[in-house]
């Protein structure tokens, strides 16, 4: 007689398989476990990806979801986390086709998700910066928020996301070219928007670690647009925290 | 002033009384109508995340009601062990929630790496019942609290099944220490797919170790009953509630609403019905 590990591998396999035998009884009804557990992913990935959802309609969202599923299966008891690689599935599958931007979009999807459930820290207003004196700005450290995403595509998947929060959006032009944006977690709602090129690798730069001055650089950011740009992050509350940066002592 | 304190409600134990399985579409309405309904009952899985409305939301409701915490993706039964960070994450929601009961199902969920996200069938057997029986115990002393352990509707029976279903039960409960949750649409569902006899499975269960009640809905599809909670309480299960509550006296009872979720109105109104029932057992014991 089979161990109970054993019986549940043969069950799973079963589940995996239509045409792998169980010791069960009627052997037909695992069709009804194998659909739940397939009903279960998709659902959750349905919760996750709506807007993906809303642009290749429900038959051919179930089948890149079940394929997905195939390659990518329920590693949880918590489903939550099952579209982590979903955006990465559909990098490969769609590459090259007409409808490869749909992984960016499914990338705004997925950062609303992690957003959605971070802590957010308490906001610094700009009076923050008078802590430290003019000719350490350059040193400085911009903790961003957690519920704060950055992303950038070729395509312009922000103008989609942002098109498709209404049922029967129009296709977007594809031809709008590259876009950046952000998303934001608030307290009651997660946000979802656009922001200029410069912007993007100011904030990126700001994101990785980055002192400001090299941020600047990075994001070619003349001193001119300093106060505008940081007018824009602490106004929308993306800061957390400044911190000086340690110059080792051989560079001061 | 301890943080229990700070609480809406009291701790304890959850009154012999109504309650409903709190859904996210009526977290709002909840807070707006304050049903009355003696306590709420959400998804443990749903409540694993540091921030975000959800838990939000379920933070503004326990400060209004008694909480019981049911967990469905644990699936202590698995051969290949308990998932510890998951565990965790349960733990952790029972610190944030400080929840009056706690619950699992008796089912597994995962093999081989691959979790299914469903409540798969145990076998009635001697070996199952005692590794269940070993991870719920491991799963209480992690966790701290005594675990109600649901029994879950079948589609399949397994061959070699040596036990009935309430002894398999009942081993759990005295090898664990833990209690039991009983469905009592998921003793009908089971007893009609698989020819069992659903009032000796009632009759069989050690009576002190049964602390709540799960009613729900069911529907038929072609010749199997399925255990989906997307519509009222059939009349067969309410009679068997009124069977089971008879033998195991007034407990909290709880309407699980699922899918095709109606208002918070209907869904309050259904668990009135439980509550009617329960108020005539009371007004028997009086």
């Amino acid at each position: 007689m089979a161990s109970l590990r054993e019986l549940q591998h043969s069950f799973a396999a079963a589940l995996r398989d239509p045409t792998v035998a169980c010791a069960v009884s009627p052997p037909a009804n695992l069709a009804i476990y194998r659909n739940n557990a397939r009903a279960a992913f998709v659902s959750a990935l349905e919760l996750t990806f709506p807007v993906i959802r809303r642009r290749v309609g429900d038959d051919y969202f179930r089948q890149l979801a079940t394929r997905y599923r195939e390659q990518s299966p329920s590693r949880s008891g918590d489903l939550h986390w099952a579209g982590r690689d979903f955006p990465a599935f559909l990098d490969e599958h769609l590459r090259g086709g007409d409808y490869a931007w749909l992984a960016d979009l499914a990338r705004i999807e997925w950062s609303r998700t992690e957003c959605s459930v971070a802590v957010p820290l308490p906001a610094l207003s700009a009076t923050a910066l008078a802590r430290f004196a003019a000719h350490d700005f350059e040193h400085l450290l911009f903790g961003l928020q957690p519920t704060l995403k950055l992303l950038s595509s070729s395509y312009p998947v922000f103008s989609v996301w942002l098109a498709n929060q209404a049922e029967n959006a129009p296709p977007v032009d594809q031809s709008l070219g590259p876009e950046s944006g952000m998303v934001l977690s608030r307290t009651d709602h997660t946000e979802v928007r656009h922001i200029n090129e410069r912007m993007f690798s100011f904030l990126s730069a700001l994101h990785s670690g980055l002192p400001l001055g090299e941020s600047m650089s990075r994001a070619h950011l003349e001193v001119e647009a300093l106060t505008g740009a940081l007018e824009f992050v602490f106004a929308e509350g993306l800061v957390s925290s400044l911190t000086l940066n340690e110059v080792p002592l051989a560079t001061k | 002033m301890t943080r229990l304190a700070t609480r809406g409600v009291p701790l304890g134990p959850i009154p012999a009384r109504a309650g409903i399985g709190l859904r996210s579409v009526h977290h709002d309405a909840l807070l707006d109508e304050r049903p009355d309904v003696a306590f709420i009952e959400a998804h443990t899985e749903n409540y694993f995340h540091d921030g975000g409305a959800a838990v939000r939301a379920l933070e503004r409701a326990r400060a209004n009601y008694p909480l019981s915490l049911h967990g469905v993706g644990l699936g202590l039964g698995s051969a290949d062990g308990i998932d510890a960070a998951h565990l965790e994450r349960v733990r952790a929601a029972i610190r944030r929630f400080e929840p009056a009961l706690v619950s699992e199902h008796a089912c597994w969920g995962h093999a081989g790496g691959e979790w299914f996200n469903d409540l798969l069938p145990l076998p009635a057997t001697e070996e199952a019942a005692r590794l269940l029986a070993q991870q719920v115990s491991e799963a209480q002393e992690f966790l701290g609290v005594q675990l109600l352990i649901e029994n879950v509707s079948a589609y399949v029976a397994f061959e070699h099944a040596t036990l009935t279903e309430w002894e398999f039960l009942g081993e759990v409960v005295a090898r664990s220490g833990c209690a039991l949750l009983l469905d009592v649409n998921n003793i009908y569902v089971s007893s009609r797919n698989l020819g069992l006899d659903a009032h000796a499975c009632i009759a069989g269960l050690p009576t002190a170790s049964v602390r709540e009640i799960h009613l729900a809905g069911h529907e038929r599809v072609g010749g199997v009953l399925i255990d989906s909670h997307g519509s009222q309480v059939c009349e067969e299960v309410w009679e068997l509630y009124r069977v089971a509550i008879a033998r195991f006296g007034p407990l909290p009872t709880l309407i699980e609403w699922d899918n095709d979720i109606p208002s918070l109105a209907t869904l309050v109104a259904e668990s009135r019905r439980a509550q009617h029932i329960l108020d005539q057992r009371h007004g028997l014991a009086a």
